[in-house]
This record gives structure tokens, C-alpha cells and sequence, in this order.
């Protein structure tokens, strides 16, 4: 099981924005991110960086409170430590996650293990 | 002993403040906590540098159990699937699957739309790597040849959708259903494409830990065994969505 050590979020936002601070969920911990720039408003770029070093079972993106927050795209990069020496699961990957709604009921799965590796051949 | 109790499942005031730094305490205590649900978004691919001086782009993943998903940039079979595991079975039926076979290593062969995928038997000492390049090259000669991907006789010798529908449905009813209704499961053919079968696992197949193992072993092999020419057989089930499981798998979200 890999530690996630750093977590970048790119979320590009939709027509519906949120009116607050993001949070994300690890094993059921509410967290704030380390780092957030840009806004989460209508059609706005929202960077955001969380340092959690945990090892995660469950990672979600928390939706708002009330209404609802229309993303277009996220791309999300893991930074992970691993207790193996395979040169193969080093570094950090990067997963690019389609358009989604979130509501109050909901929240956003963010934890993915790293894919395997894709190769031009 | 009760206050003891009471100080191991009660969200008390002493609990919450061990909560470490950096987490939302004053939301956290001050809102009301509600139980969200999980929903997933679609993944996409991410953006690689094309092999645009190659002309035909093929990707290649490499799966668990000596599996080598290809994927090329352009159809290789349209409306039909083609799945093999022999050399000389895919001499008759099919240029591509007998090219990529040529190369040794190889245990079957699956072709559906612009997929290749390829499983190992195992007993090649090169690597998987090495395996992927050596048949995406074979790929890419086989389109710029210009052959078709399958003979004039495999195509002749299909049956309809009509009768692989009938004789699929006929192993449901009498063979898988009656096997695996002691874990309360239940398969459902819910359409036959070409000779491409999809199915659905419902009861306590849906989001079972064992489910790909039930396909694979139970399910593809008697499918098989009554209609030979079966391309593709493929699951459409949300096993996310399941709320009987006979087995749980651990790791909420990822596929059987």
C-alpha cells in the first residue's frame, strides 16, 4: 500500500461554482488542502496542493454543502512513496477524471492506485 | 465499565480534540454530519506524446495475468470479434491473429474494434515490454499490407446473431444459472452484437470479489464450448452498484 504523500488538483469548474474552501476525505478524515490558488467560481481554474502522508484506503473530494458544483475536468497528480524498490513504481503519476456533479449528498472518489504504464509501441 | 464504554464509541469532546492538526475541526464539529455518498467520475486518457513518425499509433498496457491490452488508432475489425488459441486455427480464420501468433509465447488472442488483446503463456523469456513492441510492429506491418484482419471463410462460416443469442441463452438456462444460484447469482445475456456477447451479473455476482473469476472460468468456458466462434464476451455490469454481494471485495471501485 503506498503513502500519498503529496496530492496536486487541477479542477477546471464548470457553470455551477462552490461557495467555499474545497475539503477532501482520506480514510474518512476530513482535510483541508495545504495550498489552494485561483477560484472555484463559474468557469474558473482551481489549483489545489494537499501533503497529506497517509496511506490511503478512501480519498473523495467533498461536494458543497448546499447546491451543487459542476466540474468539467480534473487532472490529478499523486506523489507516492513506496516500501519496494521497483523502478517501475516510482515517481509520480498523473490520472485525468471526466465531468461530474456534486451535491450536498455526494462526495467525489480521488484515489486511484498508479495505472499501468502505457507504451507506444 | 458503562463510562469506560461510553468513552470508546461516543464522538465526546475529549475524541474530538485528538484529532490532529490540519484537519477541519471547527466544520467538522460545528455542522451536521451527513453521510455522503461516492460517485466516480469517467477517467480519460492522459495526453502522450504521439508516435506520429510511425504513422499508425498502437498503445500498449500491460495487464495482470500475462495480459497485453494493444489499442490502435483505427478499426481493425467492425462489427464482429475474433478470439483464438491456436496457431493453427487462427491460419484459417484470421492473417493478424496468425501473424501475432508467428512471433511464439502466446496462449490467446482477442480482437474486438481497435483492440488487441494479447495473453502469454508464459514460457517466452523475453520481456513483456519486448512482447508489446514485437507485436505492435506486427500490427502496424499487417494494416500497412493492406490485408483484411480475417479470411473470407471465417466470415462465411458465422453464424447469426439469432442462433448465438438461442444458444447462448440455452447454457444460461441450463448450465451457469443452476451453478451459481447457490451464491444467489444470476447471469443475463443482454444482447448478442455480431458474435459479441454482453452480459450482466446480478444477485450475488454484482460487485462480488470473485465475479471476473466466475466469468472467466465458468461463465466463458461453457459459452465457449457451445458456440466455438464466440468473439468478445463482455460484462456490463456496474459492479459498484451492488447491494448483495456473495464475497465483498475490499477495495470499493475496482473492477473484478
Amino acid at each position: 500500500m503506498p503513502r500519498l504523500d503529496m496530492l496536486q488538483l487541477t479542477i477546471k469548474v464548470g457553470e455551477r461554482g462552490l461557495g467555499r474552501n474545497p475539503r477532501y476525505e482520506i480514510n474518512g478524515f476530513d482535510l483541508e488542502f495545504d495550498a489552494i490558488e485561483g477560484g472555484c467560481g463559474p468557469n474558473e481554474t482551481l489549483k489545489l496542493v494537499g501533503k497529506p502522508k497517509r496511506f490511503p484506503r478512501s480519498m473523495t473530494l467533498t461536494g458543497p454543502d448546499e447546491g451543487c458544483w459542476d466540474i468539467k475536468e480534473i487532472i490529478a497528480t499523486y506523489h507516492v512513496a513506496t516500501a519496494d524498490f521497483n523502478a517501475n513504481d516510482s515517481g509520480p503519476y498523473t490520472l485525468r477524471l471526466g465531468a461530474v456533479t456534486l451535491d450536498a449528498e455526494t462526495k467525489l472518489n480521488l484515489w486511484y492506485e498508479r495505472p499501468p504504464p502505457l507504451l507506444e509501441v | 465499565m458503562a463510562t469506560w464504554f461510553a468513552k470508546q464509541v461516543s464522538p465526546t469532546a475529549e475524541i474530538r480534540s485528538a484529532v490532529p492538526p490540519g484537519l477541519a475541526q471547527t466544520e467538522a464539529s460545528s455542522a451536521p454530519q451527513t453521510m455522503r455518498r461516492t460517485i466516480y467520475a469517467p477517467i480519460l486518457p492522459v495526453q502522450t506524446a504521439a508516435a506520429t513518425d510511425r504513422g499508425i499509433r498502437i498503445t500498449a498496457q500491460l495487464l495482470p495475468y500475462r495480459k497485453i491490452a494493444l489499442v490502435v488508432d483505427r478499426p481493425l475489425l467492425s462489427g464482429i470479434s475474433y478470439w483464438c488459441t491456436s496457431q493453427t486455427e487462427a491460419a484459417r480464420c484470421s492473417p493478424l491473429a496468425s501473424a501475432l501468433f508467428a512471433g511464439g509465447g502466446v496462449e490467446s488472442i482477442l480482437l474486438h474494434e481497435t483492440n488487441v488483446t494479447v495473453t502469454l503463456d508464459g514460457t517466452g523469456e523475453e520481456s513483456r515490454d519486448t512482447a508489446a513492441q514485437r507485436f505492435g510492429e506486427t500490427i502496424r506491418q499487417h494494416l500497412e499490407s493492406g490485408r483484411a484482419a480475417m479470411t473470407d471463410a471465417f466470415l462465411a462460416g458465422l453464424p447469426g446473431e439469432e442462433q448465438i443469442r438461442a444458444s447462448l441463452q440455452a447454457v444460461i438456462d441450463a448450465e451457469v444459472n443452476p451453478s451459481i444460484a447457490g451464491h444467489s447469482g444470476q447471469i443475463t445475456l443482454t444482447a448478442v452484437k455480431g458474435n459479441t456477447a454482453y452480459i450482466k451479473m446480478g444477485g450475488g455476482c454484482q460487485g462480488c470479489a470473485s465475479s471476473g473469476l466466475t466469468l472467466r472460468i465458468g461463465v466463458e468456458q461453457a459459452f465457449r464450448a457451445a458456440v466455438p466462434m464466440l468473439g468478445a464476451l463482455l460484462d456490463e455490469t456496474d459492479h459498484s452498484a451492488g447491494d448483495n454481494p456473495y464475497f465483498t471485495n475490499p477495495a470499493p471501485g475496482s473492477r473484478a
